[in-house]
């Protein structure tokens, strides 16, 4: 058997990618129909600039999340390793700079990815255990780095980055967008990027094919520390404070993002334009809810029950 | 025997982090005893159960003693400066040794912690449970064992020795009160809380609807959860701003949350607008953010209060009478703290360095 990456691109699972593509675009301009009906201040631009605003951070953990789960992974460690990014950047901030606080934080990031990337393709340890223990490993690094105490950004000019806008676009969306741009070009047109659809289908048969599988499935947790690293940077500017709880939680809103978006969490079918909708329609139920004052007890109902009926949907669309 | 061995073998495994020199580094505060000599002397309630310097006698013999302080997480500046007042009272006394262990925001490893305390054979233990009900089991085991057991901050609802704790919804009602007066008795708020369920958000949630109560023309427009930091406050705000062309004031459970709302409130161009800030946590950055006016009124809940907690259990291994301690509604006893006065920028002055944490205040984006 053998299937070079450039030919691996079997018509019905494209087919199925493109119903969960459209089926989730759907979904959204429904929920965006109903929220203009139960808001009048919902589709305003001030407030569509918020939610992509707010949407950026677990909106770039999702999607190198989306590089991790194509090729049958997870990623539980990315709110830990935003986390110690961002204590790291508040911390170099202070008394070196941003030329020097961005590269290390971003450094930083990577090598905890590679750690894990290492651990899941050459040791073998199951991706959920491995970055389970960094998770809870890097955790630990921003509690001692800062000693438990959040370390305050003073440097005025650090917060445009989260804060300004360019071209009337808040920046954070702006760097949401580029990502999501450069990623869909790596997954749909480069040979690493259809590789990874190969190892999330087959990952035998990707080796046998030529794949290295393990030289990018290490990658792959690389991108995924970057991005981590990346939303992190948004996270510190947007909220001048480096707290070593920042981005707790987050690996499961992500995680919440790539499913909604039509990903299988069985590796070898998704897109991140699917992970950017799904991003979507997370952000808009939630500013909807807020905007009309739901009860924040049952705004938790609504966001669990969303996930289950669209992965339910998107399971059925596929028979 | 086993006890014993055991013993002796998590002492061998913790040893590097043990001090062995009065001027060696606390455990996680990173303090050393002269350092926290000098904070002693800035503790609110010193003269609450006062002792002197030096080793403790009981009957008669100095003998060391082991203190066991199981606290809710160290994941919070409030609670690393509760250990502080802690560790600082303790090193006022040579022949006490404490083990403090941290609870992870768990109530099972929380019970579990102070089960490990009592098989490391403490001579008393101090708790500030993470979940009132859940810890009950656990207390009941310290007090099966005769050993006193002194609960601080939150209470349980089980025999303990000694409760000692501030009122969550009396300073809320304090705060509450002044943001009622600033408006004049009439207005439209929206409320952010602290992590929904916990129980000081309750409390403090309680303390404002009692004044509200008496104030019909103050209206709550929204709730939010804030979760006591800053971030999910941030799209919290933003989105209750959209939705809402006036806004009069912000009640908050926590500074960080507040921050969080300054920060929505500057981005949507809304300073111009005047929105009041009614917060908690009494830190000394939120003193100094009361003093320039960013917020209005900051709830002074105090986390120095483990001194008196280590005192007390103290008083109790020599004998002596708590004074003050009454029965109340719960099993046991409590020593009820006096309210702290809620800081405005009347009396910022005078609390800015008497509240918890070294760090700055964030740049006010509205300034």
């Amino acid at each position: 058997m053998s299937l070079s990456p450039s030919q691996f691109r079997p018509g019905l699972a494209s087919l199925a990618n493109t119903w969960r593509r459209v089926g989730v675009l759907a979904a959204l301009i429904l929920l965006v129909i109903a929220a203009s009906f139960l808001s009048d201040r919902f589709l305003t631009l001030p407030n569509l600039l918020n939610v992509l605003r707010q949407v950026a951070i677990v909106g770039i953990l999702a999607i190198g999340m989306t590089f991790v789960i194509l090729t049958r992974g997870i990623d539980l460690s990315v709110g830990s390793i935003l986390g110690i990014s961002v204590v790291l950047y508040a911390g170099f901030l202070q008394d070196h700079g941003m030329a020097v606080a961005i590269p290390l934080g971003l450094a930083a990031a990577m090598l905890a990815g590679l750690v894990n990337g290492i651990g899941v393709a050459f040791a073998g340890i199951p991706p959920f255990i491995m970055t389970l223990g960094m998770l809870s490993f890097a955790r630990g690094l921003a509690f001692i780095y800062t000693g438990g105490t959040p370390i305050p950004i003073l440097n005025e000019s650090f917060y445009d980055l989260g804060n300004d806008y360019l071209l009337g676009v808040p920046i954070p969306s702006l760097i949401l967008l580029a990502l999501l741009a450069v990623s869909a070009v790596v997954l749909s047109l480069t040979a690493f990027g259809r590789s990874l659809y190969a190892i999330g289908s087959n990952e035998e048969a990707a080796r046998l094919s030529g794949v290295p599988v393990k030289l990018y499935t290490t990658l792959v947790y690389v991108i995924s520390g970057a991005v981590s690293g990346l939303a992190g940077l948004v996270y510190a500017s947007q909220l001048s404070i480096g707290t070593p709880i920042a981005g707790q939680g987050y690996e499961l809103d992500a995680i919440a993002a790539v499913v909604v978006g039509g990903t299988s969490l069985f590796g070898g079918r998704g897109s991140v334009a699917g992970t950017f909708l799904g991003t979507l329609i997370i952000g808009v139920l939630a500013n909807i809810l807020n905007l009309t004052g739901v009860d924040p007890f049952v705004q938790q109902l609504f966001k669990g029950a969303l996930i289950v009926v669209a992965v339910y949907i998107m399971s059925r669309s596929d028979r | 025997m086993l006890r014993r061995l055991l013993f002796a073998l998590s002492v061998t495994a913790l040893l590097p982090a043990v001090p062995a020199l009065a001027e060696d580094k606390q455990p996680i505060s990173q303090k050393t005893c002269t350092q926290l000599a000098a904070e002693y002397k800035q503790l609110p309630f010193t003269n609450i159960l006062p002792l002197d310097e030096g080793p403790i006698a009981i009957g008669g013999k100095v003998k060391p003693l082991t203190i066991g302080f199981s606290q809710t997480a160290f994941n919070h500046p409030w609670r690393i400066s509760m250990l502080e007042s802690l560790q600082a009272e303790a090193c006022r006394h040579s022949n006490i040794k404490l083990v403090v262990l941290d609870g992870n925001v768990d109530v099972a490893k929380q019970s579990n912690d102070v089960r490990d305390l009592m098989a490391r054979g403490v001579d008393a233990v101090l708790l500030s449970p993470v979940e009132s009900a859940a810890l009950v089991p656990a207390a009941r085991a310290v007090m099966g064992s005769g050993i006193p057991l002194i609960v601080m901050d939150r209470d349980v609802p089980t025999d303990k020795t000694l409760f000692i704790g501030q009122s969550n919804v009396t300073m809320a009602e304090q705060v509450a009160e002044r943001m009622a007066k600033d408006l004049g008795g009439k207005g439209d708020i929206v409320v952010i809380t602290g992590l929904k369920g916990s129980s000081p958000a309750v409390d403090r949630d309680k303390g404002m609807k009692n004044v509200l109560a008496k104030y019909p023309g103050i209206k709550v427009l929204a709730v939010g959860d804030g979760q006591w930091i800053r971030e999910p406050a941030v799209p919290i705000m933003e989105d209750f701003l959209t939705a809402h062309p006036h806004i009069d004031a912000v009640f908050s459970h926590a500074e960080e949350s507040s921050w969080g709302a300054q920060l929505a409130i500057a981005r949507a161009k809304r300073c111009g607008d005047k929105i009041r800030q009614y917060t908690f946590d009494g830190s000394n950055a939120g003193f100094k953010a009361v003093k320039a006016g960013t917020f209005s009124a900051d709830g002074n809940y105090t986390p120095f209060i483990a001194d008196i907690g280590l005192r007390a259990a103290l008083y109790k291994l020599m004998g002596k009478d708590i004074a003050g301690q009454h029965a109340y509604d719960m099993p046991g006893q409590r020593l009820l703290l006096p309210d702290s006065p809620t800081v405005v920028p009347e009396n910022a002055d005078q609390w800015i360095g008497r509240g918890w944490g070294t760090f700055e205040p964030t740049p006010d984006p509205c300034k």
